[in-house]
């Protein structure tokens, strides 16, 4: 039987060359169309403005939003700024010339992100901010975001936990113009300068992005051979970053944090390559954002008792990984 | 004159003399960027202990190879005077079609999935790049885009379909199982045969038959003809249009080649992969001394400019210079390297200029004075 499969395959794949792709994408495309759903308890279109779609946090993000306003009846259109403040500035625009009912954003910058969420709040639109914060209170209806401070403080706890009290680590960071990369590090810091012996020997940028990770990973690690830990600022880094520690057979001397609870990081946690991750709890607080503009459109109070609401996050361990499934969090 | 003593036979001495010269020559275009990789090696060696450790020299050569085999494609485009922008889309791109391949792909009108074996995937992926490239080069060459426009639309493409096939993941279950007879994809292309890490084997081997191609071949010739005069190399018989639909399949190949030691490497394909890499490959290009008019570069030059990127930037990694000025030094290494090679031919211009035209140039400067 397999057999029959795979020579069907070899012929089928030798002949669609190239078709491959468009196979791919027709398929996806018929899998997530934006304007599904009923359209009965609530109507209009919210347009969902998030960052990057090929992490699958924000991935979760997108697809949290877009189903639960589906389900109360909305209409939703998804794009991506990729933490450009000019790029989010022109979809806020389009936003507003296509007389949305609501936007939920994730903003690109606390502080760039500001103008584009007054404007639309002039043109009569209500803004809800999902993940990451501005630095204006009055001018989003609601602002839920991830404690980031608190997730770092408790990953940096476990992390230490793990490797000892002395040593010497290396630090991957975000891309250094994100608010959350330095908010983690800074997290992270809090707790490990608490053990003077633990030693932070090199930091380094790596954007996000597991090639980087991976790359910077190996030439730290041929500057600094000693080293027991790694602390990352997200679990992608984190991954690159044990690949090349695998690869130069040292894993099981370095220790390595992540920050996000992505479902490759939950996996290399359950097979113990990774000592923690921090889940940011993105599918519960998109899912709050809904409701809050649902009961917003509805009754014109977002029900909430303060526009600023953080939620905390949670520590990923072998203990609960297992429970996790796409940034769910399962009791 | 040693040539004439060792000899013999007329046959191999005739071709050697020439080619010394040739040699000569490149040298000293390359010369640049090799005193530049020279000085960036004593630098950081002064700097630091490990960095000439043979386990630092290999992975560090190992970040080079990837950008040398992109850069060696896009070497073909920028010798026609083109540019290609899409490589480091099609990085991404084909790295996520192994990917998909490998995790089992569905196949349209049926029930059934499909596991092909590895070196169909391998095959695929670099169809797939080759497949960009054809398109980029019909573009350039029968529709007339400009390369950079052709190009830079491609880029946006590839991106946008490796994001549609992925839905955004990331694939990462690239080992493959006995039973499905898809193994082998990471044990061949994560390997080190030798010790020496399969990318730099890729590295090697691209070299090789590349610089056969541009040296020893018509298509060589007429590579270097195109870019040189266009015009020229048309009316003298050069099937120009046909050139130039192969350099941008052949960059596209290369930009496949790459996806695949990416993907190993990770070991995920990710759509994100490759994302900026076109700039490096451009960059590696013209520090090794390749005019972006066309018609001048060679292999070897390029090779070597990728060295110098390669090495420079993780000599800042592993010295510790914090991440903002690695990118400022990287910037100003690249501007100097090439502002070196055009003042160098200015001069050498100006006085070509001045040798032929000394009875004409009086005459003409008066000329231009009233405008």
């Amino acid at each position: 039987m397999i057999r029959s499969i795979h020579k069907v395959a070899v012929v089928a794949t030798a002949l669609a060359i190239g078709l491959a792709g468009c196979g791919g994408g027709s398929s996806e495309a018929g899998a997530s169309p934006s304007s599904e759903g009923g359209g009965e308890a609530g109507s209009g279109t919210i347009a969902v403005i998030t960052v990057d779609p090929s992490n699958p946090y924000w991935k979760a993000e997108v697809e949290t939003a877009q189903s639960e306003a589906e389900k109360l009846g909305y209409e939703t259109t998804a794009d991506a700024h990729n933490n450009d403040a000019d790029k989010q500035n022109q979809f806020i625009d389009a936003a507003i010339s296509k007389k949305v009912k609501a936007i939920i954003l994730d903003p690109a910058g606390a502080d760039e992100s500001v103008g584009a969420v007054q404007k639309a709040t002039d043109a009569g639109i209500p803004v809800f901010l999902v993940n990451a914060e501005i630095s204006e209170q009055g001018v989003a209806k609601s602002q839920i975001v991830s404690n980031n401070a608190q997730g770092a403080t408790i990953g940096a706890q476990a992390w230490v936990d793990e490797v000892g009290d002395a040593g010497n680590y290396v630090e991957l960071l975000g891309n250094p113009t994100d608010n959350n990369a330095q908010v983690r590090s800074d997290g992270y810091a809090q707790i490990i300068s608490q053990y003077p012996d633990l030693t932070l020997v090199q930091q380094e940028t790596a954007n996000w992005d597991r090639a980087e990770g991976k790359a910077k990973m190996e030439t730290m690690l041929s500057a600094h051979p000693d080293i027991i830990g790694v602390v990352s600022g997200n679990d992608e880094m984190a991954l690159g970053a044990i690949q090349a520690l695998k690869d130069a057979g040292k894993l099981d001397q370095v220790k390595v944090l992540g920050f996000d609870g992505n479902p490759a990081a939950v996996s290399a946690i359950e097979e113990g390559e990774m000592v923690a991750s921090v889940l940011q709890p993105i599918v519960e607080g998109t899912t709050l954002a809904v409701q809050q503009v649902d009961e917003y459109l509805r009754t014109g109070e977002t029900g909430a008792s303060s526009e600023k609401q953080a939620i905390d996050c949670v520590l990923i361990t072998p203990d609960n990984a297992g429970q996790l499934d796409d940034f769910v969090l399962s009791s | 004159m040693t040539d004439t003593l060792t000899s013999t036979g007329a046959a191999p001495s005739a071709p050697a003399r020439p080619k010394r010269k040739i040699d000569v020559n490149a040298l000293l275009v390359e010369g640049r960027a090799l005193v530049a990789l020279v000085v960036i090696i004593v630098v950081f060696a002064l700097l630091s202990d490990n960095y000439l450790r043979p386990e630092n020299l290999i992975l560090m050569t190992r970040h080079v190879a990837m950008n040398a085999v992109l850069a060696i494609g896009m070497l073909l485009v920028i010798l026609n005077g083109g540019i290609d922008l899409s490589v480091g889309s099609t990085v991404g791109l084909s790295g996520v079609v192994a990917g998909y391949l490998l995790r089992g792909y569905d196949m349209p009108f049926t029930a059934l999935i499909a596991y092909p074996p590895v070196w169909v995937v391998i095959i695929i992926s670099l169809a797939v790049g080759a497949f960009v490239g054809l398109i980029n080069g019909l573009l350039v060459s029968r529709l007339k885009i400009a390369p950079f426009i052709a190009t830079l639309g491609m880029l946006y493409v590839a991106r946008g379909v490796a994001l549609l096939i992925t839905n955004g993941e990331t694939f990462t279950a690239l080992r493959g199982s006995e039973t499905l007879g898809n193994t082998g994809f990471l044990t061949v292309l994560a390997s080190s045969p030798l010790g020496i890490p399969f990318p730099i084997w890729v590295m090697v081997a691209f070299a090789l038959v590349f610089s056969l191609l541009l040296t020893r071949t018509a298509f060589g010739r007429w590579l270097y003809a195109t870019g040189g005069n266009e015009r020229a190399a048309e009316l003298s018989g050069v099937p120009v249009q046909k050139v130039k639909v192969w350099i941008y399949v052949l960059a596209g190949f290369c930009a496949g080649a790459v996806g695949l030691l990416l993907t190993a490497d990770l070991p995920a394909a990710t759509p994100r992969g490759g994302e900026l890499y076109e700039l490096n490959a451009i960059a590696a290009v013209v520090i090794g001394g390749a005019a972006l008019s066309g018609g001048r570069g060679t292999i070897r030059g390029t090779i070597i400019g990728a060295f110098v990127i390669g090495f420079l930037v993780d000599g800042l990694v592993i010295v510790g210079v914090s991440t903002f000025w690695q990118q400022v030094i990287k910037g100003a290494v690249i501007i100097i390297a090439v502002g070196i090679d055009q003042v160098q031919q200015m001069i050498s211009k100006r006085n070509a200029v001045k040798r032929a035209h000394v009875p004409s140039s009086a005459p003409a400067a008066p000329a231009g004075t009233p405008a």
